[in-house]
Order: C-alpha cells, then structure tokens, then sequence
C-alpha cells in the first residue's frame, strides 16, 4: 500500500508531462463556435413584423421596441437590447415568428463606455405628419387603385364566363 | 572545459596580485567577486527555475505554460518582476513595519550564504570549509526565523498560522535532515563538503546510503516549504501563509527566495547523494561542472514532479511524519550504517 | 498555568477554497476549530421572487442560476414540476433527449467536484485532470444550446431544440474515452496515499445523523444509506436503464468524494443506454408535448423532485391559475447539506475545514438561491 498510489501518481503525470497539449491558443488558433451559439443579436430590420413576441417573452425587459403605424402598417422606430440585462437564454430568438432575430458568432460585446453597452439596432426618427400624411395618401390611393383593378379584373373575369357560356 | 572558472579565477588572482595590491587585500576583492558571481547566478536560476516551474506545470497539466513574452515565453518571469517591481508595497496599518519591511529584503540571505561553501565543481567553491556541512544545516536553518518574521509582523491571522506552521515544520525537519546526513559523515569522516565529493569515486552515496538519501530528500523538501510540504503557503487553506499580505517586490523576494533554497537542496543532494561534479560512467569529457549542474537539474525537476502531483499534507500528519517516521528510521540508518562499518572495519576491508 | 486563547478566524468570503462567496467564521484552539459559523447570503439574487414575477417558461433561464454546474439538472426538475402541475405526458424522444443531457449535466459538475477537491487538498494538477472533461462536455452543451452553463435547453412539454447532427460523433468520443479518464483520477487523486491520509477519517457522518440533518445526494449515500430517486422514485424514463447506485461505508469526506467518482462511472453508463434507445427512435417522433402557446396552469400546488448533481432537488411551485407563478420555492441540496458544517467542522484542523467543505461539493449560487 505504501508509496505505491504515489508512483502510480508520478506515472500518470509522466504521462500527461510528454503527451499532447490540449489548450487552444486563443488570439492564434480562433476556436470553431457551433452553429447554435448564443453570441451577439443578429436583427433583421425587413424580416420583422413588429409583432412584439420577443419583447414579450424576454424574462429581463431586455427588448424596446417601438413602433409607429403609418398606412396600416407598423414601422420599426427602435429596437435596442440593452445587452447588460440579457441573459443569453434565446427565448426571444425562440419565439420570433419570422427569424428576423437571430445569433452571430461574435462574443466580442465589451464596451468602454456605459453608454453604449445598449445594442441599437434601429433608431429611426418617426416620419414629419406631411410625409406620414403623403404616405397614406399614396398607400390609399394604391389600395383604391389595386380595388378598382380587382374589380376591373372580376368584371373582366365575369364578362369573359358569360362570354364563354354565350360562345 | 574541466577547469574553465578555476583557470577564470586563476588568471584573475594573478591580475590582481601583478598590480602590487597587498595580500589581504587581493583575496577579499577575489572573495567579492566569487560572492557577486555566485549571487548572479543564484537570481539567474530563481528566475529561470520559475520559469522551468510554470512550464512544467503547464506541461503537466496539457497547456503550452508560458508562451506569450518572449521566445518560447523566456522572458515571461522578467515580466512578472517588471511588473512587481512596479507595484504599490502595500504595509498594513497595523502591522510592524521594521520587520515587516525586513523580513523580505533578508529571505534571500540563508540560501545565499549557503551557496559560499557549495562547491559548484572540482575546487569551485568559494569559500573550501572544512565544517562546510555544519555551516550548511547552521545557516540553511536560518530561514525560519525570517518566516516566522514576515508572518508576525503582517498582522494578519492567516500569516500568522502560516508563520506558526513554518517554524513548527522547519525545526521538526530540521532532525532527520542532519541525522541522515550523519550517516555519510560516518562513512566519509569529514565534514567538507568537497571531501564528501571526492569520496564518492568507488560509490555513489545515494547507492551506499539509499534510506538517508530518501530522507533528505523528503525532509529537505520540507525544509524549503515545497509541496507536498507546503503547508506554510498552504494556498486553499491560508491563502498564502506568511505571504499574504506582501505585495509588489516584497512578496517576488519571497517567490524567488524559494526557488532559491530549493536550489539549495538540490545542490546538497546531489553533493553529499548523487556524487557532485563526478561524471558517471566514466564520461568525463563532459566538463565536472556540467555534470554539476545537471544533477541538479535532475533533482530540481523531481522536486517540481512532485509538487504538481501530490495534494497537501496536513499539519499534524506533517508533524507526525517526521517525528514518528524520518526520525526512527534516520537513526536506524545510523545505527546500521555503523553496525557495517564496524563489521566491515573487523572483516579488515 | 499556561492559559490559551481562542482567536477568530473569518474564512471567507473571498477565500480560494470556499468554492464561492461564502464566509465561514471559525473560532479557532491554534489550529483546531472550536466552532464554526457559516455565514451565508454574498450570492442571494431572490431567484424565488423573481420567478413570481416571470411567466413559467421565463423562469427557466433562471433556475439555469441556482446551481450553474448543473443547470441542466436544474431546468429538468422546474419543468417537470409545471408538467406534473399542468398534468403533460412529455413524448419518450424528448425524454431520452433529457435524460442524455441531464447525466451529462451531473458528469460536468462531479467533474468539477472531483477537480476542485484535488485543488482544495493542494493538488493542482488534480484539478486540471477531470476539468479536461468537462470542458468537452462544455462544448457538447455549447453544440446542444449555445451555451456552456446556463442552457435554458428544456421546455415545458420538451426540449428547445433537437440535438444537433455535430453531438452524435462528439459524445460517442467522449463516451469512448471517459472510463479511461476516471481511472487516471482514480491514480491520480483516489490512490494517493497522501490524499487518502487527508480524507479517510475526516468528519465522519453518521447515517443517522445525515437523515436527520435532510442531507440528500453523494453526501447521504456516503454514509451507507441507499438512497437515489432516479431508483427510488424513477421520474422521466430512469426506471428503463440498468445502473448501479454507489454507496460508502464510513461517511467520511473519501466516501462523499469516492460516491461522486463512482457515479460518473454510472452516468457514463446511463448516457450510454439512453443514446443507445434514443438512436431506435424514429426520427418523425415530436420533440414536444402539445403546450398551449401561453401556458397557464390550473390553480393549484405541486412539489416534485429529481435527484440532483448535489442532492435532492424539489421544486414547489403554486399556480393561481394566471402566466405568472404564485410562488416557486426550490429545495435547495447544497443550502440543506450546508446545515451540518458547524458539527463536521469541530475538532478538525483549519485544513481539513477545507477538505469538509469541498466533500460536500456546495455551489453558492444554490446555496443563496
């Protein structure tokens, strides 16, 4: 019993002294993140329907989003994370509907100021009443326009049945 | 090769005398200059062995160690004390500032003084003393009132234990250290340490005497705190024992200190146990010194294989160890080595 | 008459060897404890309170913090008690797939525990040893759910996500290799006479004690009781496999220590038959039990419990019948097991203090909760 766990000890440090090392040499060698990473926010500002499903089901109050409706549609004016306060759990990522949220592989948040540890990912002022006001002209106009072309088309459709059913 | 720093010496002697200064006068500026080459050499291996340590370790543990700070990472522990040198020296408020402020610039004084009679080659020593064994155990014992200084004078509960536990383990090793020793004293009759050397030719000590080599070497281990004996630092328990208040260049003097009189025991065993500066296998192309030095290596390697494997001792066990243990059976290894001796001396060999 | 003086000690709570902010005050004779106090709370982060607030499937990322060596553990045990509350048969897949990655959540912490008692007795390369493990296993999570300790993998009625293509060859890797290793602790840190000599003996607690303290997991088995829920009340698919339970003979803190080596021989057992089935499953079969989108349980209360990487894990949690919990309160193993330190500490050395408290493998973020 005596000495003998202590050169079986020596051995398997012997071992370990010549054999392989295992550490990844970090800022040479870049370790491969897997694909489901939990890294930086990717945000797709065309993808997203402003639905508000992430903000609701971040457990942190991570998530601002804000919106503004113009023509019956919602336009994104902001969408911060205020990546201080996230917990990385993916439940936003989880529930977008779209896949507009997602992960990059990049860690690399650090900050030196405060103020900027938020991710902005869009900060947009909300459009002047004119503009607001020309857009919705316009998207009723279009709306008018593609109605009157339905019906255009309906009465096209209805005109060219009877007119089979004549011919 | 052979006689390379003797034929150094030599011809610096000469320098010294052809310009007329007295005789006293020549052999304390030749003492100096022995004194400042050993001190040299002494930083230049703490500061190496820290680096051989921590690649060592890293090695043993499947990491590169050290690779960042110069080639192959060589200069990391110039670094280190580039850095520490650069610290604040905290004091604490209440602690004894004198012996506070002491104890660091003395710690590297035992292990220092020893190496004036550690004869680094065929007549390489600095100073050739007849007692230098005894000087050796005298001085090398030193160390644990500098402990014991730091840990007082810090103030600080977990120094303090670490300073009680240092002289507890230090003068408790101290016995099995010498009366192993005794035992190539016995056989040799001499107490210099470059006659015990020469008496070696026909056999290697650590051959002649096996059980005081084994006893040295774990009781000088202990001697200079290096696990599994480390208890006085005993990191997990007393976060750095007698050390824990030190900062800056008072706590690298005593990281250095210690590679230092690890240094020491490697030199002793391979003095008095390994044959020194005798080539082996009659291999004497290869200069004394060399050889020298890599027995010592060879132990100081040892010494860290064994600290990167073993978990900690506990302080009574420590103590238990070397009195219920070493010192017995360092006594019976006196006891038998003069009984042989003896049967030997009426055998007539 | 020499007289001495018991002196304080106030270990913690930033010392290397307390495995975390927790601060024990040791009345100390020299060396010897004379009394020890525990004082807790540096890490309490009022995960109970918080989860009132939180829907129940927000509160998963935060049991992922109690005990963050384990979180995998943690998640199982919360969502099985709102199954159990809301009454949800979770599909044999998904249950395989959590009980893989559950036991992989148990290898990952005695990994640890092993590690980290190597370190507190002073042996560093101890510890490098099985942490080389559990950093694949680490990356085994990161492929799984994108992170390596806290998962948020399980859901209420499943898992998050299937496993990945990537997992297979990787964990039967490791699977292949991981007997190999424990025997290199077993040489390395068991065998060592030096290390036996520091733990056989230590802080003996006896089996009627450790019932009547509630002390649970590594730390009950040790002192000879056999008692595991995955054998003794099977939950998920743990009565389908064929392990066995450690169980020491003396309570000391080698026994605590030498019941978790032995029981990752175990989970490495248990993963291995539950790859084996989980790979006979066809692939079509659903991942997730059918779980309203909004999750809103009866009114009403449930406690369940798992056996957790330290011990028994209870969760109880209230529903008053709205998205939020009324009140989750978790049963704690470290906290529990924690309650004996002041005892097993008396008459010990300040050293073996240290070996007390990593055999009990506590982890202050469940200690605080």
């Amino acid at each position: 019993m005596f000495g003998e766990g202590l050169i079986k000890g020596l051995t398997i440090t012997w071992k370990s002294l010549i054999g392989k090392k295992i550490t990844v040499l970090y800022p040479d060698e870049i370790y491969s993140l897997p694909d489901r990473f939990h890294g930086k926010f990717r945000f797709d500002k065309d993808a997203c329907i402003s639905c508000g499903m992430c903000v609701r089901a971040c457990p942190n109050k991570v998530i601002t989003l804000e919106t503004e409706k113009v023509a019956k549609k919602k336009r994104i004016l902001k969408y911060e994370m205020d990546i201080k306060y996230c917990l990385f759990c993916g439940l936003c990522v989880e529930s977008c509907p779209k896949d507009a949220l997602g992960y990059e592989k990049d860690f690399e948040m650090c900050q030196y100021k405060w103020e900027k540890l938020p991710m902005v990912f869009v900060d947009e002022e909300p459009l002047p009443a004119e503009e607001k006001e020309r857009l919705e002209e316009e998207a009723k106009k279009a709306a008018e326009a593609k109605k009157a072309a339905q019906e255009a088309a309906k009465a096209k459709a209805a005109e060219d049945a009877s007119q089979g059913k004549e011919g | 090769m052979e006689n390379l720093f003797t034929n150094l010496a030599g011809s610096l002697r000469a320098a010294l005398e052809s310009t007329g200064l007295p005789a006293i006068l020549t052999d304390t500026s030749m003492t100096m200059v022995k004194l400042t080459a050993i001190l040299v050499f002494i930083l230049l291996n703490a500061l190496w062995l820290v680096y051989m340590e921590r690649k060592v370790a890293g090695y043993i543990q499947f990491r590169p160690g050290p690779n960042r700070v110069g080639p192959k990472g060589l200069l990391q522990t110039t670094a280190d004390i580039g850095k520490l040198m650069s610290k604040e020296v905290v004091i604490p408020k209440q602690a004894d500032k004198v012996l506070f402020l002491l104890a660091p610039a003395l710690v590297f004084a035992p292990p220092l003084m020893v190496f004036a009679v550690v004869p680094f080659g065929e007549n390489m020593a600095a100073i050739d003393m007849n007692i230098g064994l005894f000087y050796f155990l005298a001085v090398a014992s030193l160390s644990t009132v500098i402990f014991w200084m730091a840990g007082w004078s810090s103030n600080n509960k977990y120094s303090l234990l670490g300073g009680m536990r240092v002289v507890a383990q230090m003068v408790s090793y101290e016995l099995p250290l010498v009366l192993s020793i005794l035992g190539v004293v016995m056989i040799t009759g001499t107490l210099n340490i470059s006659e015990i050397v020469r008496s070696q030719q026909g056999i290697w000590f650590i051959f002649a005497q096996p059980l005081a080599f084994l006893i040295f070497f774990i009781a000088g281990v202990a001697e200079c705190n290096r696990a599994p004996f480390d208890l006085a630092e005993g990191e997990s328990e007393l976060v750095a024992g007698p050390f824990t208040e030190y900062s800056g260049m008072g706590f690298a003097m005593f990281f250095l200190a210690e590679y230092a009189s690890a240094l020491v025991i490697s030199f002793m065993c391979a003095i008095l146990f390994l044959g020194g500066w005798l080539a082996p296998f009659g291999m004497t192309f290869i200069p004394g010194w060399i050889w020298m030095f890599l027995k010592v290596y060879l132990v100081m390697f040892l010494i860290m294989w064994i600290r990167w494997t073993y978990p900690r001792i506990r302080v009574d066990q420590l103590m238990g160890f070397g009195w219920k243990v070493l010192v017995p059976l360092s006594l019976a290894n006196i006891f038998v080595t003069g009984l042989v001796m003896k049967i030997f001396k009426m055998l007539g060999w | 008459m020499l007289k001495t003086q018991e002196f304080t000690l106030n270990m913690g709570p930033q010392h290397p060897a307390t495995h975390g902010v927790f601060r024990l005050l040791l009345h100390l004779d020299g060396e010897t404890v004379v009394k020890a106090e525990p004082i807790m709370g540096y890490l309490h982060r009022g995960i109970e309170k918080l989860a009132e607030s939180r829907t129940y499937t927000q509160v998963i990322p935060y049991t992922d913090r109690l005990d963050y060596l384990a979180a995998m553990l943690n998640n199982l045990g919360y969502v099985q008690t709102v199954e159990k509350l809301m009454g949800i048969e979770v599909p044999e897949r998904a249950e395989y797939v959590r009980v893989i990655v559950s036991e992989m959540s148990r290898l990952a912490s005695h990994c640890l525990a092993t590690g980290a008692y190597a370190l507190d007795l002073g042996a560093f390369t101890g510890f490098m040893f099985p942490f080389r493990e559990r950093e694949k296993l680490m990356d085994m999570f990161e492929m799984i759910c994108g992170s390596r300790m806290t998962f948020n993998y399980m859901r209420i009625g499943g898992v998050a996500d299937d496993l990945p293509e990537e997992f297979y060859p990787a964990i039967k890797k490791f699977l292949k290799e991981f007997p190999a290793c424990v025997d290199e602790y077993d040489g390395l840190i068991t065998g060592n006479e030096i290390f036996q000599a520091r733990t056989k003996g230590v802080s003996v607690l006896s089996s009627k004690k450790a019932i009547q303290y509630g002390m649970s997991g590594p730390v009950l088995r040790a002192s000879g009781i056999n008692y595991d829920l995955r054998k003794k009340r099977p939950y998920g698919v743990y009565d389908k496999f064929d392990f066995e339970v450690p169980v020491g003979e003396n309570g000391d803190c080698f026994d605590r220590y030498n019941c978790r080596v032995l029981e990752m021989r175990q989970s490495h057992r248990i993963i291995e038959q539950a790859l084996e089935r989980l790979q006979e499953l066809p692939e079509e079969e659903p991942l997730n039990a059918k779980v309203p989108k909004v999750i809103k349980p009866p009114k009403g209360e449930v406690y369940h419990e798992i056996e957790g990487a330290k011990g028994v894990l209870g969760y109880n949690v209230i529903s008053d019948g709205t998205v939020n919990p009324y009140r989750v309160h978790v049963r704690r193993p470290s906290f529990i097991n924690l309650s004996l330190i002041d005892e097993m500490c008396r008459g010990w050395k300040v050293a073996d203090v240290v070996a007390i408290i990593g055999s009990l493998d506590i982890v202050l973020g469940e200690v605080d909760c």
